[in-house]
């Protein structure tokens, strides 16, 4: 089957064909149109999944583009990492096109939203399957515009206007940084193809400061794309976009395309421990830099918006530390439980029609199924024991140890205590206590948005077991079986790091119960003692403000700049030239004045002229 | 392809059109607007069977005629006279840029229904400029080339003068002083080419090694053939248009009528780059391959100038002729380039941006008919009452910003791929062009498209059918390219070698 894999992305395209010409006058049939076409995808990709488990792998190209004796290939290529992630991608679409049927009913423009969430599908199946760093390139590029396109969505909100351009150019910012890198490496290599490009580097063929520099180029672009600091701005702004997109790509799929890259692109990240290094340091910063903003904000969005920035920086420091597993492991874990977190929260405002959590409580018991759901998906990326992100988490911080990063394993350690802490403080504020919502009338999601719900949650709570110290490392043996280049040195469970963890997360969800569930200790405890953090926290460090100070007002005062420059002086000049042409004509014209008097003594004076020449130079007869 | 008078029939089938036109009646506007539009289809339906004949595999030129036109100097008195022909002829790189022309004016001409004034002349003058640009781009003599050439500005002239917005006469003025200077500097240049080499011919000319030449002939030093080609340059550099002679070109795009823009930025400024190709680095390769840097380096500022300044624009029309600037900087990065890949992305861009533009030019018109504006600030949240005219015009505006999938990524990439490998770090800071777009593009077109609708746009139409299929096919086009950009690539790659066998590269 693993020769069919380029089917899976097909479908999702023709959802987005048809959906764009016939979205409009269908409604719930331009959903079954997405929905019915993703299981399809969803169904070839498992196949695939289970074939290239048995063994198969295929790798397919087409000659695209010369350009003089290259030829630029395109095609699919189906390995360990990719097959997981073409079905894990097809699974989670699947489920929240499903859920954005029912999510989704009322838009008028739910056609063109479908249309939509078929093209995202389909750029981001297509990445996955890139055998090529060109064609990986043009389908990150496409998921982004894509991105961008959902984001700003309800075009009429200026927020979601505002945010979806904010997306668009600070991920294009990390893109071009990965445009460099690529056509550096295609300089080095002579091919965009990763089996070349790899083969260049483990043979030595590219100097280590090249290898370094193009490492680290492509990180950055990883950076814009996973939501990483300093480009990590664009992501909690995104939330403009409807709750399922959220959920879809920036939880889930797009976002974690950057972490994807670094695995993919990972034997050249081994060959320069300061590429590894950098990624590392970047992803631990990131993981409790967003995590400590998460701690404070009151939209439940925002909050599962850091939380995405946190286990994104998570996934980078693992893959940063040399545990290829672990990262990859904790980006499966994460699509599940994320994408729950956001589907159930989805479900929550639809029911009070707000995304203040301060205005919301007491709905555990309306929400008889959402309800218990969000609580399995914070249960599940606190890490709390024997459920997916426990398992997943404790690989990074074992293989964060293991490489001697104390510091990053402390920060590590201090960040999983903040995500416990927030998520249960988004759990109890949303759930618990008196109801401070306006809407009196308060329902149960539909079906067709509680099934995703509830499968996801199944995955969360079981999703982990794929590989664990305790049961079996599968994940590890298979991608240990089909490579042996990547590094992969599990070493296996630590009982201790374990313990440690898990007293930590406990103790934040321990925390966020005195402080929001019991109401044991004040909220204003701390933000009244030092009320300076908390404002530091809740404006974000003023990265957003910083920006806007430095890069926005410089390149705004620039171009200012340049437009009064082109207009006064280069046009000037022109102006000028033209004034002097036209004083000359003047000049000349009132010589042609028809007055033949003038032009007889002009005559007479040119005439005298030519004779004293000729008189003093000797003449024409010499 | 042994088919002598095919050529001469494509560049002048316009004349078909003109003629009937000419025995028509003022008044009738329909007829006259259908008899015109159908007019254009006649030598874009002979450029698509040309393109379809043209073989790809040949490296000489196609479809050659060559006849003696102008015989100067006297057999009996010097014993031997030099004689100027009439030769056409084409190789990829002229074939392609003749279909854009054909494909571009079949557009213009159906975006020229919203002209209401004196539409027979109107229509006389668009048919001769077709000519005029068919011409230049078939010729494979410089006299041939200059006539041609010229045949382009007179109607232009008229086209701005007439049909023009409120300040129509100061920017034609500017267009015919800029242009014909230019064209004066490109006169002298072929003159001196041809006195000291004794051909006009443009193939011939290129297989021309001047340095091997007597030294008698002035043209065998290369300080000569700096200042000749530097003269080349110039002429050339005020048609693309290069900082810092690119005023003209702003006027043009914002007072000329909509399909006369189309063309200008379409094609018109393509001639400077096509001029850049065949004759500055066709004829002096080694003095081209040292001006490289310099060409770069102005490539640069094109890129970077024009669109920093788009960035700031408030009116949409000068939003995008500045991105014009800026996109034909990105043609100069590739030529400086020297190697196949830049050339072929700076060929690509020539195309590529002929269709965006005359896209994004034909959507102006579309939105003006119906808002009277396009100061920016007076419209928002068109997608409310136009949806399908916001996404066609945010689809150009992502091909504009190089988004992969459309024509202009392929281009863009090809120029960097070529300039990485020649000039790694000016190739580095033009990837902040790459940013600024971004920019520059979404600010204008979600602020015509997204945000608060205005109370008197609530309900303006949205496309009708007669506009709907000319945008179809523009994106489709550029789709085309996007996707499977071979289509440009096997015909060019030829062209390109010859290009780049006089640089050694």
């Amino acid at each position: 089957m693993v020769d069919y894999a380029w089917l899976v992305p097909l479908f999702p395209l023709l959802s987005f064909v048809i959906l764009l010409f016939f979205g409009q006058r269908w409604r719930s049939g331009a959903a079954y149109t997405g929905v019915i076409l993703t299981f399809l995808s969803f169904v070839v990709a498992v196949t695939v999944l289970i074939d290239q488990i048995g063994g198969s792998t295929a790798a397919v190209t087409f000659d695209w583009l010369r350009i003089g004796d290259t030829v630029l290939s395109m095609g699919f290529a189906v390995q360990p990492l990719n097959a997981l992630m073409l079905a894990l991608v097809a699974f989670v679409s699947f489920l929240v096109q499903l859920y954005s049927k029912g999510y989704m009913a009322e838009d008028p423009r739910i056609g063109i939203f479908f249309a939509y969430l078929g093209l995202f599908t389909f750029s981001m199946l297509a990445l996955v399957i890139s055998p090529n760093l060109l064609q990986f390139y043009i389908f990150w590029e496409l998921v982004g515009v894509c991105s961008f396109l959902l984001i700003g969505f309800y075009y009429y909100k200026e927020e979601a206007k505002a945010a979806a351009k904010k997306a668009f150019i600070v991920t294009r910012i990390g893109d071009v940084a990965l445009f460099i890198g690529m056509i550096l490496l295609f300089w080095q290599a002579g091919s965009f193809a990763f089996a070349d490009i790899f083969e260049a580097v483990e043979a030595g063929n590219i100097a280590p400061g090249m290898v370094t520099l193009t490492a680290i180029l492509i990180f950055v672009g990883a950076v814009g794309k996973s939501g990483q600091f300093p480009l990590h701005t664009w992501l909690p702004d995104a939330m403009e976009g409807p709750t399922p997109v959220s959920a879809l790509i920036h939880a889930a799929t797009m976002v974690a395309a950057g972490v994807y890259l670094v695995a993919l692109m990972y034997p050249l990240y081994l060959a320069s421990s300061a590429a590894m290094l950098t990624v590392a340091i970047v992803g631990g910063f990131t993981a409790i830099f967003a995590a400590s903003i998460g701690l404070v904000q009151r939209d439940v969005k925002r909050v599962l918006a850091y939380s995405t920035v946190s286990q994104l920086g998570y996934m980078m420091l693992a893959l940063g530390v040399g545990g290829y597993v672990a990262g990859v492991f904790h980006l499966m874990t994460h699509a599940f439980f994320k994408a729950l977190l956001f589907l159930a929260a989805g479900s929550v405002i639809h029911a009070v029609n707000t995304q203040d959590i301060e205005k919301m409580g007491g709905l555990w018991k309306k929400l008889r199924f959402t309800g218990p759901l969000f609580l399995a998906g914070a249960l599940a990326i606190s890490g709390f024991p024997l459920l997916s992100g426990f398992f997943s988490k404790d690989e990074i911080f074992v293989a964060t140890l293991g490489a001697g990063r104390w510091i990053l394993f402390a920060i590590a350690l201090i960040a999983a205590f903040f995500t416990a802490f927030y998520m249960f403080r988004l759990f109890f504020l949303i759930f618990q206590g008196e109801a401070r919502h306006e809407e009196k009338d308060v329902y149960e999601s539909p079906g067709s948005m509680l099934v995703p719900m509830i499968v996801l949650g199944v995955c969360a709570v079981l999703g982990g077991y794929v590989n664990t110290a305790w049961f079996g490392t599968f994940l590890a043996d298979w991608f240990g079986s089909s490579t042996n280049s990547l590094g992969i040195d599990e070493s296996g469970g630590s009982p201790g790091v374990t313990i440690i963890a898990t007293v930590v997360v406990l103790g934040g969800i321990y925390l966020a119960w005195l402080i929001y569930g019991k109401r044991a200790i004040s909220r204003e405890w701390l933000s009244g003692r030092v009320p300076w953090v908390h404002k530091v926290l809740y404006r974000k460090y003023y990265v957003d403000e910083g920006y806007h100070h430095t890069i926005v007002w410089f390149t705004s005062g620039f171009s200012r700049f340049l437009g009064f420059f082109d207009r006064f002086f280069v046009n000037g000049l022109v102006e000028l030239s033209a004034v002097l042409v036209r004083a000359v004509g003047g000049m000349v014209r009132r010589l042609q004045s028809g007055q033949v008097q003038t032009y007889g003594t002009v005559v007479l004076i040119g005439f005298v002229v030519v004779i004293l020449i000729m008189a003093v130079t000797g003449g024409y007869f010499q | 392809m042994s088919d002598p008078y095919f050529l001469s029939i494509l560049i002048f089938s316009p004349l078909v059109g003109m003629i009937v036109l000419a025995f028509m009646p003022k008044d009738v506007k329909a007829p006259l607007r259908t008899v015109g539009f159908l007019a254009t289809l006649l030598p874009l339906i002979l450029a698509l069977i040309a393109f379809v004949r043209f073989n790809a595999d040949m490296g000489e030129l196609q479809f050659v005629t060559s006849v003696p036109w102008i015989e100067i100097g006297d057999p009996e008195v010097t014993n031997s006279s030099l004689y100027i022909y009439y030769a056409l002829g084409v190789d990829g790189l002229s074939l392609l840029l003749i279909l854009l022309t054909t494909i571009i004016t079949a557009l213009a001409a159906a975006a020229s229904v919203k002209i209401q004034k004196e539409i027979k002349g109107y229509y006389l003058l668009f048919l001769l400029l077709e000519v005029g640009m068919l011409g230049v781009f078939a010729s494979q003599n410089l006299l041939l080339f200059f006539v041609f050439f010229e045949m382009t500005l007179v109607p232009t002239y008229f086209l701005i003068a007439k049909w023009g917005y409120r300040e129509r006469e100061k920017a034609a003025n500017m267009f015919l002083i800029y242009n014909g200077l230019g064209s004066a500097v490109m006169l002298i240049a072929f003159i001196v080419l041809f006195t000291q080499t004794g051909t006009m011919n443009i193939e011939k000319l290129q297989a021309i090694d001047f340095s091997r030449l007597p030294s008698t002939v002035p043209l065998a030093h290369s300080a000569f053939r700096y200042g000749l080609l530097f003269a080349l340059i110039v002429a050339f550099a005020v048609k693309l248009p290069i900082f810092p002679l690119h005023s003209w070109m702003l006027r043009v795009h914002a007072e000329a009528p909509v399909p006369t823009v189309m063309i200008h930025s379409g094609i018109l400024l393509k001639i400077g780059a096509y001029g850049l190709i065949r004759f500055c680095m066709g004829f002096f390769p080694e003095a081209f391959a040292d001006f490289a840097y310099g060409l770069a380096i102005l490539g640069l500022i094109n890129l970077l100038y024009g669109a920093f300044i788009a960035f700031r624009q408030s009116d949409f029309k000068l939003v995008l002729a500045y991105s014009s600037v800026s996109h034909m900087g990105i043609v100069l990065l590739g030529l400086a380039a020297l190697n196949t890949a830049g050339i072929q992305g700076a060929v690509f861009q020539v195309i590529s941006h002929g269709m965006i533009s005359a896209m994004l030019f034909f959507m102006v018109g579309v939105f003006y008919e119906r808002t009277h504006t396009t100061e920016l600030r007076n419209i928002s949240g068109l997608a409310k009452s136009m949806p399908r005219t916001s996404g066609l015009l945010l689809a150009a505006g992502l091909a504009s910003l190089g988004l992969p999938g459309m024509s202009g990524f392929i281009s863009e990439f090809m120029a960097f791929l070529g300039l990485f490998e020649r000039l790694p770090v000016l190739a580095a800071i033009g990837t902040l062009g790459i940013i600024v777009t971004a920019v520059y593009v979404l600010r204008a077109v979600m602020k015509i498209t997204f945000g608060k609708t205005k109370e008197e746009h609530q309900s303006v139409a949205d496309l009708r059918l007669v506009e709907l299929l000319p945008a179809a096919v523009m994106i489709g086009v550029i789709i085309l390219i996007g996707v499977y950009p071979a289509v440009l690539a096997d015909s060019l790659h030829l062209a390109i070698d010859s290009v780049l066998v006089g640089i050694g590269g």
